[in-house]
Order: structure tokens, then sequence, then C-alpha cells
């Protein structure tokens, strides 16, 4: 049978892609090589009756005209807020950030009257940052470097867009843009544990630390979830993150999309230069006049294309790609909550964010242990408790915890071995029970994903969570390779849509709509 | 107009600024911190030719010092000499890579080529993309478009990374990794795995010949003093006298009040503004910009008097990236790195069998975690630095007869440096173009009317000899020619 388009992967950017495809009366078929659909948006009963998001956990950026066009709450997705963050810090005390304004602000003066003071200007001042940038996450970005119509037009249009920013708002920009979120988050606050949980968004998905430049970008993803109005900042699917996928799924197959699990794709089949399926591990052919990868660029280029179709530049430039894995996850299947010692019991705070996150200086040691190939001794961590939220996702009366742990290295010396992992799992839970001593007996059972484990289970190379580092070098047009960041590829009627295009990372889904529309020649 | 200009400092930015405005018949007035030095100091940074010209310099003891080899890694067993002679310097690698030698005279090429462009940038003042004239961003679109396709995916892709992920992509090995590093973090209070150290290693590559990665050395300072015709008053600036929004005089230390009709100061941002002016006559929105103008002193520098020639021009000990990133991973934390990046540059002899090495120490903060800097203090780092270059050259100890160290808080006390930092506002690319040292003072002007700067603080910055003066003399020139 041939198809329109085969699109590799069923991550939630392959399903993204499929269905903008389908609605427009393309014929597709999605390839996925696992059993399990979402690729790192997925859920999972790891123990029984405990349900997990085992990869990614939180839904911040998912693209609302994605929601609109797709129509995907009646598909099932239902997205819950997650509301508050808390930093415990080693001395007993505490870092609230509430949703509610008043009672954000009380606890900032706690700390201090100054940060309260600033929280609000430096809270307008961003939103109207990522106002600014947010169009570009749905543009194929320009090359500033080729002289051809469409980019000169859409460089004008960029600029006459950053220009309607004034020069106060573009001056900030370009201080985001550049500077380590430590230094910019100085200019405006003094509570360490503020300035750190805050920055601990810069690093995530990279190999830098919080006071290196270019880990103040991040800063304003937090801000765009605001905008975007569909919910707060940050958010839970209902059903763990595996829900965002199904319901994407779900949409895709009423567009006629077919979606065929366990149906690894050894190679894309290319003829006379350009791209005519996919041969299936096992040696299933399937015909298709476009093929479309969400996998990220080293894994379709060099081992799903191969060196021998493409220009050996093209290939030098993926090869340097940077990924880096430099984060693991620990799941935990809970009898009881834990127990805070800074805010003891079973109160709000439990159903938001639980930042490990004392210092700048703890996070920057924390990237020093890294740097030199080792698992940082005291990680930082991002806890949530999903079953607080969604009590389907354990059994009654039980928990589950989602940890996200940074820096743990890809390349971690001596390599990763099973007791390296387990020496891994162990340095999290004595971290934490640090902050919460019962942790250690209420665990039922642990599961320990190290970068090496994304990179065999969802196929992420090097364990990157974002499908290549989210750094300035390898960003919008620059992503994943300079000329080649509009989901083209030098082999005709190949595309990419994964998050290791523009503008990548995060269940966003940008990345695989731009892809679609690219390929539907609808984009300008 | 009868009051004269007031320059205020006297580095080689304010040099320069006084005599271009002399020479544009302005009346100047030059206020001297510091006493003249016995022997020319030398000074690292790129001296743009013009100068050499336009002031005539060579007939005041101009001299440049290009180390050549620019940079010797001992021990000796694992030796490597890089020269200005590319095919040498490939040589040489060879000796520790082919691979390297292979890739070397490309990088060379594709770095000055970017490094070009830098210097195009910096020979005028910044456009800002917002504010700058049409005309000043086209031209600067037609350097960028100059380089050519790869040349701009090679700018775009370099200037945020860091010099770490840079040169592990060309070469392989560590002793020529941790050379090219050592310029890519000198005098900044990065490691070379931080974001913007590959922009760091290009601005000190400005104005070298394509394979030399460091800026050469010169006493132009004292030869413009040499040339200065100027009135001099020697004393301390006690405050800046502002009149109706507008400067009217300068005020000493000692009482004496100095009418001036216009005032550039080469001192820092914050000095300037917000100690001898008035800070209370500025918006408060542009207090703390300047306040927060970042300025963390990296580098200490020891003067070494030798008995006998020390047989190396360059002596670099940065053996791998990871020295250097441990180096600064001390630093972070408030600590001298026990392991510096150290340059030591032999200055030649200055007669009577003395031979004079200056010496660049990094990382060294202005304040110590668990000490204050004291007299005990810099000579016990005095005596490290020693030990530690005895490590790389033996027996280098015995031939030391006098050596003076020069801590960031004497930088600070002695030079005015804020924070003990030499160029006044870090070289970061926040802090770069028409964003330095703030945007609302990147154009030399300030919001006082009839003041300016004209420091290392200013576009283009420390490392450059004198342009920054020269772009600051020429605004004033055009102030005072329409009032």
């Amino acid at each position: 049978m041939s198809y329109d388009v085969a699109v590799i992967g069923a991550g939630h950017n392959g399903l993204v892609c499929a269905a903008y495809l389908a609605r427009a009366g393309k014929r597709v078929l999605v390839l996925e090589r696992d059993e399990v659909i979402g690729g790192a948006a997925r859920t999972q009963e790891v123990f029984p009756g405990f349900k997990f998001s085992v990869f990614s956990y939180v839904v911040s950026l998912l693209r609302p005209e994605i929601v609109r066009d797709l129509d995907l709450p009646r598909h099932g997705l239902h997205i819950l807020p997650l509301e508050s963050t808390l930093t415990p810090l080693p001395d007993g005390d505490y870092l609230a950030q509430w949703g509610d304004h008043d009672q954000n602000r009380a606890e900032l003066a706690r700390h201090s009257l100054r940060d309260a003071e600033a929280y609000d200007e430096f809270g307008r001042l961003m939103y109207q940052m990522a106002r600014a940038v947010k169009p570009f996450l749905g543009m194929v970005p320009p090359d500033p470097t080729s002289l051809a119509l469409r980019d000169l037009k859409a460089l004008l249009r960029l600029r006459s867009g950053l220009r309607s920013l004034g020069a106060k708002q573009f001056h900030a920009l370009h201080k985001l843009l550049t500077m380590s979120s430590a230094d910019y988050l100085d200019e405006w606050f003094e509570t360490e544990a503020l300035k750190a949980t805050k920055s601990a968004s810069g690093i995530i998905g990279t190999f830098l630390g919080p006071r290196s430049p270019g880990t103040a970008y991040v800063l304003l993803h937090h801000y765009m979830g605001e905008i975007d109005g569909v919910f707060r900042a940050w958010g839970f699917a209902k059903g763990g993150n595996g829900s965002v996928s199904a319901a994407i799924a779900a949409a895709a197959r009423e567009l006629g999309v077919e979606i065929r699990p366990n149906a690894p794709v050894e190679r894309v089949l290319v003829r006379n230069g350009r791209a005519a399926g996919v041969v299936l591990q096992g040696g299933e052919e399937i015909e298709a006049r476009t093929v479309v990868s969400s996998a990220d660029p080293r894994r379709t280029f060099l081992q799903l294309v191969g060196p021998e179709h493409l220009p050996p530049d093209f290939t030098e430039a993926i090869q340097r790609f940077k990924f880096r894995g430099s984060s693991g996850k620990v799941n935990l299947a809970l009898a009881e909550l834990p127990n805070f010692t800074c805010m003891a019991g079973a109160g709000p705070h439990l159903r938001g964010a639980i930042s490990i996150s004392p210092s700048v200086e703890y996070l920057e040691q924390a990237y020093d242990d890294a740097k030199y190939g080792e698992v940082s001794r005291r990680p930082y961590m991002d806890i949530v408790i999903p079953s607080m939220i969604d009590p389907s996702m354990a059994p009654p009366g039980k928990h589950v915890m989602s940890i996200f742990v940074q820096y743990v290295p890809y390349q971690v010396n001596g390599g990763w071995t099973a007791e390296k992992r387990d020496a891994f799992g162990d340095t999290v839970v004595n971290t934490l029970a640090e902050y919460a001593p019962n942790i250690k007996s209420a665990i039922l059972h642990r599961q320990v994903i190290t970068p090496a484990d994304i990179e065999r289970m969802v196929g992420l190379s090097e364990g990157n969570i974002f499908q290549g580092e989210l750094a300035l070098s390898q960003m919008f047009f620059l992503r994943p390779v300079p000329g080649w960041a509009k989901y083209k590829t030098p082999v005709h009627g190949l595309y990419q849509c994964g998050s290791g295009t523009h503008p990548g990372g995060g269940v966003m889904g940008a990345s695989g709509r731009n892809a679609a529309l690219t390929i539907l020649g609808a984009l300008r | 107009m009868k009051e004269p200009v007031i320059v205020i400092g006297d580095g080689v930015n304010e040099l320069v600024a006084a005599n271009s405005l002399a020479r544009a018949r302005y009346d100047v007035v030059l206020l001297n911190r510091r006493a003249a030095a016995a022997e020319d100091p030398f000074e690292a940074g790129w001296v743009p030719p013009k100068f050499i010209r336009e002031f005539d310099l060579e007939r005041y003891g101009f001299r440049i010092h290009r180390p050549d080899p620019w940079a010797i890694v001992w021990p000796e067993e694992r030796e490597l000499v890089l020269t200005a002679d590319i095919r040498r310097s490939a040589e040489a690698i060879g000796n520790l890579s082919a691979r390297d030698a292979e890739k070397w005279p490309q990088f060379c090429a594709r770095m000055h080529a970017l490094a070009g462009l830098l210097q195009g940038l910096y020979s005028a003042p910044p456009a800002d993309p917002m504010l700058g004239s049409a005309k000043a961003l086209a031209r600067i679109a037609m350097r960028v478009r100059g380089l050519g396709r790869q040349g701009m995916h090679d700018l775009f892709r370099l200037l945020p990374m860091s010099a770490a992920d840079l040169l592990d992509e060309w070469f392989e090995s560590d002793a020529l990794k941790g050379v090219l590093a050592g310029g890519a973090v000198m005098h900044l209070a990065q490691g070379p795995r931080s974001g913007g150290t590959a922009f760091n290693m290009l601005h000190h590559h400005v104005g070298s010949p394509a394979g030399v990665f460091r800026p050469p050395l010169s006493n132009m300072r004292a030869a413009l003093a040499r040339r200065t015709q100027v009135e001099v008053q020697d004393g301390s600036v006690a405050r800046i006298e502002v009149r109706q929004g507008r400067v009217a005089a300068v005020v000493m230390t000692d009482g004496r009040e100095l009418a001036a009709c216009a005032v550039v100061s080469g001192l820092s941002p914050q000095r300037t503004l917000l100690e001898l002016a008035d800070p209370g006559l500025l918006d408060p929105e542009l207090v703390r910009a300047i306040r927060n103008i970042r300025t963390r002193a990296v580098s200490a520098q020891l003067l070494l008097t030798f008995d006998r020639d020390p047989r190396f021009t360059n002596l670099v000990i940065a053996p791998s990236l990871d020295y250097l990133e441990r180096a600064y991973d001390h630093f972070k934390y408030g600590g001298v790195s026990p392991e510096p990046y150290i340059e030591a540059t032999a200055l030649g002899s200055s007669g009577n069998e003395r031979y004079h090495v200056q010496v660049h120490v990094q990382y060294v903060p202005r304040r110590q975690r668990d000490a204050a800097w004291d007299t005990q203090e810099s000579e016990k780092l005095g005596r490290n630095i020693v030990a530690r270059l005895s490590d790389f050259a033996p027996g280098l100890a015995r031939w030391v007869i006098n050596q003076t160290v020069l801590t960031p808080a004497d930088f600070e006390h002695i030079h005015g440096f804020p924070d003990g930092q030499p160029y006044h506002a870090e070289l970061a690319l926040d802090q770069w173009l028409w964003m330095r040292p703030v945007p609302a003072l990147a154009h030399y002007r300030t919001p006082i009317e009839g003041l300016y700067l004209c420091g290392p603080a200013m576009h283009p910055g420390g490392g450059i000899a004198g342009l920054a003066g020269a772009h600051a003399a020429a605004v004033i020139h055009r102030d005072l020619k329409s009032r």
C-alpha cells in the first residue's frame, strides 16, 4: 500500500504533524518503534496500580492553536493547573510561590521586602518580552544569511516586530538572550532561594550552570505559558503526559491517520536523491512520497538516512550538533505522602511543584560535579506528586512521585552500569530525605532513569530531553543546522518535525505543526 | 568658547581623547592621577595603526612588543610552540596531533575573518538596532554579509558559544585547546565552558595577524603622555559640578575649581556618574542599570625582574580546558585558584643584566571569601605564582631579583579600576556594542549635558587601545560645534 506521507515516530510532534497533514487531506501513516505511543510524552503503569508520566511530566507550552485546531479537549485532553512551587531550605525554612498574587507577595516579603516590590515589575517586563517572542515559536525561522526574497521579507517583518517592542524592551530582550540566569536575576532579587528556583528553569536540558551566559532566556518560557491563557504557567495532563499524546493520536485517527506501533523504521528509502518511503526492521518496505522524521537529527540523518545520501558538510554539521543529556528521572511509588520538615502535613503545597534549589551556589556546585563526569552529589530536583491532583494515577491512599533530576551526565565517568544507576537513585532519595525524612520508609517501588536509559527507551540521542541542547548557538535558524532550519532536508521529500528543529523543547508541538504547514506549502 | 574641555584620567583612552580634541583646537586640561612611572609600563591590547600615524607615536619612543612565539607551553617533553608563522605552528602542533595540525590553517583563517568583522565594528561608534541611523545599520549589515554564508553561519553560531565547545569541535590536543582558551577567558569572570567565551577569544584576536591569538603589548600610553602638549594638572577629582543640568566645573580634592565647557571622564561610569556627579540628577532606573554593570575582576599581575634571560617569549600555563575550568571553580566560590592560569611575558632587558617579565595570573577574586587583600596575602600570592612558574620552568625562582604583586585590590586603589576589573565592564555579549556599558550610555554621552565617558567601559572596550577615547572625542567635537 502506498501513502502520501510516512511519519517516523509517534511522539507528540510526530502525531501533531500527522494530524495536520491528514486534516489537509493527505494519506498519512505514523510508524512507532515501541508498543506504546507518545515517545517521551507517555503514561505507563510501571508498577501495578501506579501510573507514571515516565519521562516528560508537566505541560506548559503546548500551542493553543494546536489544542484548538485539533479540538484536543474533545479527545480527552484535560489540563489541571499546577499553581505553587515550594523550595525547602536546609535551615528548615522554605520559600513558597503561590498562584494567588497577594499570598505570593506576603510570602516573598517575609524573605525580602525589596524582592516583593521588584517581583511585579519583573513579571510585567517578562510578560511583555514573552509576548514579543511568542510569534517566533510559530514561524519558520528565516535565514539571515540568505538572500532569498522570502527570507529577506520575513526578516523585515521580524525586524518591524522587534521595533514595535520599543528600545527599552529590546535591550531587556538582548540581555535575556545573552546573560546567565544568575546574573540576570541578581539584577532584580536578593533572596537566594528565589533566584535559584527561577534560574533552575534556565538550566533544564542544557549542560550549563546557572552562572553561564545563555541560561537566562528560558526564564521567558514560564511567562509564555501564562499568556496563552489556556491554563496557568504549568499544568498536569489528567491521566499523565501520555494523555496529551493519546488526545493528539485520537484526533489524528479521526482525521484518517493510521498509527502503527511496534513498527521500528530501519532506514529511509532514498531513490535518486529523493525520499521514497521507509524500510522497517524485518525488511518490510513502505512507499511514501514524503517522509517526515520526528526522530532527533542525529538518529534521522546518521542512522536512518545515512551519510552516503547527504552532502559532507551537512553530515559534519549534524555530527557537531550537541546533545549531552544532563538530566535523569526518578519515579517513586509511595505508601504515604512525603512529610516536609519545613511545611509538615498534606497541605496544598503538595499539589504543586517542590523544587530542591536552595541557592544559586547549590545549583552551580551540582553543575561542577557533572562537568567532570559525575552525577551531582546534591542535585537539583523538580518534584511533583501527580496523584495529589489526579487520584487515578495511584491506588487509593497511595501516591506517585515524579522527580526530575539534574545534573546527570550522559557521559558519566566509566560509563553507566546498574550499580551507577542505583547509586544515582540513592543520591536522589538521600537528598530528598534531608527535607522529607519519611520518604525512605514511604517508598514501595522505585524507577531510576539515566540519560543512557532515556536514549535506550525512547531513542533520544544521549538522553537529551530536547532532542539537542537548547543553547543559543543551536536555536532559531541554527537549529539543527544553519541553512537547514526550515524542516526541509538535503534529501528531497524528507522533512524533520521533532524538537531538534525550531522552536524545539517541551511538550509544545510547534515543531510538528510548523513542519506540517511547511510541507503543505502553507507557510510563507 | 572660553572654558576648556577637561579630561579626567590618564589612561590611553583619555590621552587619545585629549590629543584628538587638542588637535581640533579645543583648550584641553588633563587631570592626572598618577605620577609618571620610571619605566614605560607595557599594556596588552591592539593598537590601531591609525593612532601611530596620526599621533606620530614613533617620535615619542613608542614601542610595540609582539612576542613571537606568542605561546610557549612547557614542560619541554610536551613542548608546544606557537608562532606567527602558521606553517611552523602547524608543524609544532603536529607533534601532539596530526589531525589538529591539519586543521590549524583553516581554523586560523576562519577566526581571522570573524575578528576582521569585529575590527570593523570597533572602528566606529556602536549602532543600536533600535535607535541607530538606517545608514549606520545598513553599513553593518553589509559588513556582516561580506563574510559570506559560511562566515555568517560561523559568526552567529560562535558568538554565544563556549570556547570549550568551539575548540572541542576543531581540536583534540589538550595543550592547544588550553592555550587558545586562555585568550577566551582573559579578564572574564567565566570559565571556558561558559557561553560567550568564544566571543571573548575573538575579541582578543582583533588586530592580530591570522594565527596569533594574543594581543600585542605596547607602551602607547607612555608615548602618548610624552606627546601630549595640553595643560596637565595633577591631583584627584572630588566632584563634578553640574548647574542647570549642564556640567560647569570640576572640583579637586584640594578645593580648586576648574571651570569647563565639557568634561570627559575615563573613569568608570559608576565612579563618574554615581560618585563624582550627583546620582540624584539621574533617572533612578539608569542608576540601577549603572550599579548592575558587571565588573568582577579575575586577575592579578606580577612584575618580575630576573638576573638572566628567561629564554621564553610568552610562557603559557593552561595545559587543558579542564585545568582552566577548575581554576575558575575556585574563583566562583571566592577563592584564589590554587592552580591558576598564568601567562608570563618577557619584556626584554633594561641593561645591567636586568630582564623584565610581566605575569598575568587568573583567577584571583577582588574579594576572597576567607581573607582580605593585605601585604601578607599579596606576598603569599606572589610566592605561589613564582613556585608555580618554577614547576614549568625549573630554576626560575632563583633568577628573581625583584618582584611586585598587583592584586585586584591594588588595581582598584592605584588605577581606579572598578572592583579591580581593568576593562571597567566585563566583556560579555550583554555588555557589548550598543549595550556597553548600558544602552543609555553607549554613545559616550550621559544624561548630564556636557559630561562624556571615554574609558574602557565604553565601546569597543578594554583590550583595544584608544578607540573608545577617539570615538568619544568625535562625539564631543560634534556636540560642541553645534552649540
